[in-house]
């Protein structure tokens, strides 16, 4: 029943969405990333109004799901003509640029939650001595707490970027030929429902696959400090 | 053997690194600091003894601003540190530049060290002095590599702190706040968090850098630093200086009631 | 161009929509809470499998949660509802009936829900189980209970307690994830906001609408589980 040479042929033409599905998941990472770091200071900063806005932001994208937010950005902003006449417009008729919009300003909300955890893990007594070393806010908030924090939320961003891998997929309701897009064209053609479906879902698991051991080697890369002591061949006079 | 606060050939004692004037701390409605007020000259060794909860740490930690006393002055190498009631109530230094400025001149050791986990020794160590003072990193690396060898972990320069003991990383966080070449050094009870067998190694470094003249602030449970090596003791009680003296006066025959309970106790 | 103003278009008046997206917000829930529900079914048996079951299941159940969670919600609702078409299609063929018969959107997308939740749902009861201590239950045998009155009693309502929470974060996934069941044709919410915004030409007032309504509902479901598990952990020493 299962037709293997369709599904190698099927194979073949989703790897074509890879590139795109690729591309949406780490611009929107990175691009999401850079404003939860923003978020995620708002919220620490001790400024009421800051702390304010920015979870209202994390609530209203937390709670509202992702393919509303896209239809949001890709059919509601061509509701207002000032939009329409904005410079903005050639970017935002496009399917694949509203798309990056939607998923950035999504996952940073969840990213921003994570790097907060990070932030409020580190521990007091460094940030101290950060202080009583003569650092400023902004310099200590550099140098020390946010590596400290990224540091610890690693493990949960990686988790990010395979749901951001996941949510590139509904890309294909508005119109890109992602993995997803090519799937279900595929599917509706053929009505090969099952190996479609198969194929499409291994390249998922292999994208998956693939990215969670990049980040586990850049987890493991970034904290030498926290793995176990290095047995050096003799420790040469150790003073004591 | 006490520490190189002595007059100098002329008779004209040192000039004042330190002066607290009538300090007062409150958390909410219990009153930490009830006018502390103290005074230390370059190259004395002053040990901060009292029970828990006597303040000694608070006042110390007014000293580079880490707590802001609800009142009182402090005045570090000469400069007054400016404050100011905000709309709030509370005080606050006025100046960030002078915070900034006071903290590189006063270095700290802290009791749990707080070396920066995801740096090297050596990283700990250059990290102010390039990022805070502005000089330059060759510069740093050179003086941070002296340091080390002077407190003995010289070897230990590109492991990071986790991988050192409490002593070896105690005396780390030493060369790090040597390295911002401070005017007055604090120690917040430095060897507290140690296993006994590990005391020994920072206390000597803390001695040798007694001998050397430098002005030290030592809020310590060592009575035997604090009869060697110190060249003054302050007894806190309850927020207010109880008792102050040399050495000899403290652990001889004179000295307050209550030291003696503290001390035997 | 007859842009009709937000508050006419979203009440309840001739020209207004209110009625048809609340009715859009209950068909969500209604698909939500079915999926919900088969997926803790599923979950109750992942996390069995997981935690007493031999070699096999244990593997069919890490192949299982490792599989669902690696791969988009959007396929597994397409796989149901084309894929449940042909199965039906095919079960018609036998009885002779021809031509295709689609899997009604609203069970194509209940069962996708209650599938990629049972994932979830396994870790989540996986989680809460190992979370009992060992000696309650061993309290439990000594005082004679069977092992049946043992899960009855004991374990399953701690087990529940732990879950809690858990189980909280699943609903709103899943209530997240029935808006994907919109591609089926359901008519939830998203659906009509886009019938909406389709017949009127104002889609970001649909849309915006839509949002408000889903936070709605996820703000009073966030409130009724922070109540529940008040309710549920009395007398239980706070971590």
């Amino acid at each position: 029943m299962i037709d293997l040479a369709f599904m190698s042929e099927a194979w073949g033409k989703l790897l074509a969405g890879v590139p795109l599905t690729l591309q949406l998941a780490l611009l929107a990472t990175a691009l999401g990333g850079a404003l939860a770091v923003a978020l995620a200071a708002m919220r620490v900063s001790g400024i009421a109004a800051l702390d304010a806005a920015a979870r209202f932001y994390v609530f209203a994208f937390r709670g509202s799901p992702l393919l509303v937010q896209i239809f949001l950005i890709y059919y509601g902003l061509g509701q207002f003509r000032a939009v329409r006449l904005s410079f903005l417009w050639p970017f935002l008729r496009e399917p694949y640029w509203c798309a990056v919009l939607a998923l950035t300003l999504n996952t940073a909300a969840y990213a921003s939650e994570i790097i907060r955890g990070g932030l409020l893990s580190v521990p007091r007594g460094e940030i101290e001595a950060a202080r009583a070393c003569g650092m400023s806010r902004s310099l200590a908030f550099r140098r020390i707490i946010l590596p400290l924090a990224l540091r610890q939320a690693l493990p949960a961003y990686g988790n990010e970027l395979i749901l951001m891998v996941k949510a590139t997929s509904l890309a294909s309701i508005i119109t890109l030929m992602e993995i997803t897009g090519i799937a279900a064209k595929l599917v509706s053609d053929t009505y090969r429902v099952i190996e479609v479906f198969v194929a499409a879902g291994a390249l998922y698991l292999a994208i998956n696959f693939a990215l969670t051991r990049i980040v586990m080697a850049v987890e493991y890369w970034l904290t030498p400090h926290l793995r176990p002591v290095p047995v050096i061949a003799l420790d040469t006079g150790d003073a004591g | 053997m006490s520490g190189a606060a002595g007059e100098d050939a002329g008779g004209v004692p040192p000039p004042i690194a330190l002066r607290l004037e009538d300090l007062h701390k409150s958390y909410g409605p219990l009153e930490v600091l009830k006018g502390i007020s103290l005074t230390a000259r370059e190259g004395e060794v002053v040990s901060v003894l009292g029970a828990s909860g006597s303040g000694k740490s608070t006042m110390l930690r007014c000293i580079n601003l880490l707590e802001v006393p609800d009142s009182g002055t402090i005045t570090v190498a000469g400069e007054t540190v400016r404050l100011a009631r905000n709309r709030r109530g509370e005080t606050r230094p006025v100046e960030p530049a002078q915070v900034v400025r006071l903290r590189s001149r006063v270095g700290m050791v802290f009791q749990s060290f707080n070396l920066w986990s995801h740096k090297t020794v050596l990283e700990n160590v250059i990290e102010a002095p390039i990022h805070v003072q502005k000089r330059p990193r060759a510069d740093c690396t050179a003086e941070a590599e002296a340091l080390l060898a002077k407190v003995g972990i010289a070897e230990k320069r590109n492991h990071y702190p986790a991988h050192l003991s409490g002593g070896q990383q105690q005396r780390a966080a030493i060369a790090r706040a040597l390295a911002m070449r401070p005017a007055l050094l604090l120690f917040d009870e430095p060897t507290s968090a140690l296993d006994p067998e590990l005391v020994g190694e920072v206390l000597r470094v803390m001695r040798a850098l007694a001998d050397e003249g430098r002005t030290m602030l030592v809020v310590t449970h060592e009575m035997g630093f604090a009869r060697e090596v110190s060249s003054r003791v302050v007894f806190l009680h309850q927020g207010v200086v109880e008792a102050e003296g040399t050495p000899d006066e403290f652990f001889g025959t004179r000295g307050s009631e209550r030291f003696r309970r503290f001390v035997a106790g | 161009m007859n842009q009709v103003g937000f508050l006419e278009l979203m009440g309840f008046g001739p020209q207004g929509w209110g009625p048809s997206m609340l009715f859009g917000a209950l068909m969500t829930l209604a698909v939500a809470g079915s999926g919900f529900l088969l997926g803790a079914a599923i979950g109750t048996l992942g996390a069995w499998a997981k935690i007493a079951g031999g070699r096999v299941a244990r593997s069919l159940a890490d192949l299982y949660t490792t599989v669902l969670r690696g791969i988009p919600d959007l396929l597994v609702i397409y796989l149901f509802y084309f894929g449940g078409g042909m199965v039906l299609s095919s079960i018609a063929h036998l009885f002779g009936e021809g031509g295709f018969i689609s899997l009604p959107g609203f069970a194509a997308g209940a069962l996708a829900i209650g599938v990629v939740s049972g994932a979830h749902h396994t870790e989540v009861f996986r989680g809460a189980f190992r979370a009992v201590s060992r000696g309650e239950i061993e309290a439990a045998r000594a005082v004679g209970m069977s092992r049946m009155l043992c899960f009855r009693r004991i374990i399953a309502p701690l087990v529940l307690r732990y879950a809690l929470p858990g189980l909280g974060n699943v609903w709103q996934l899943v209530l997240k994830e029935s808006a994907l069941v919109s591609v089926t044709g359901v008519v939830e919410l998203v659906r009509e906001a886009q019938i909406g915004a389709g017949s009127t030409r104002q889609p970001f007032d649909f849309f915006i609408s839509a949002a408000a309504l889903y936070l709605c509902i996820t703000t009073l479901s966030g409130w009724m589980m922070r109540r529940a598990e008040r309710h549920f952990s009395r007398g239980m020493a706070r971590a």
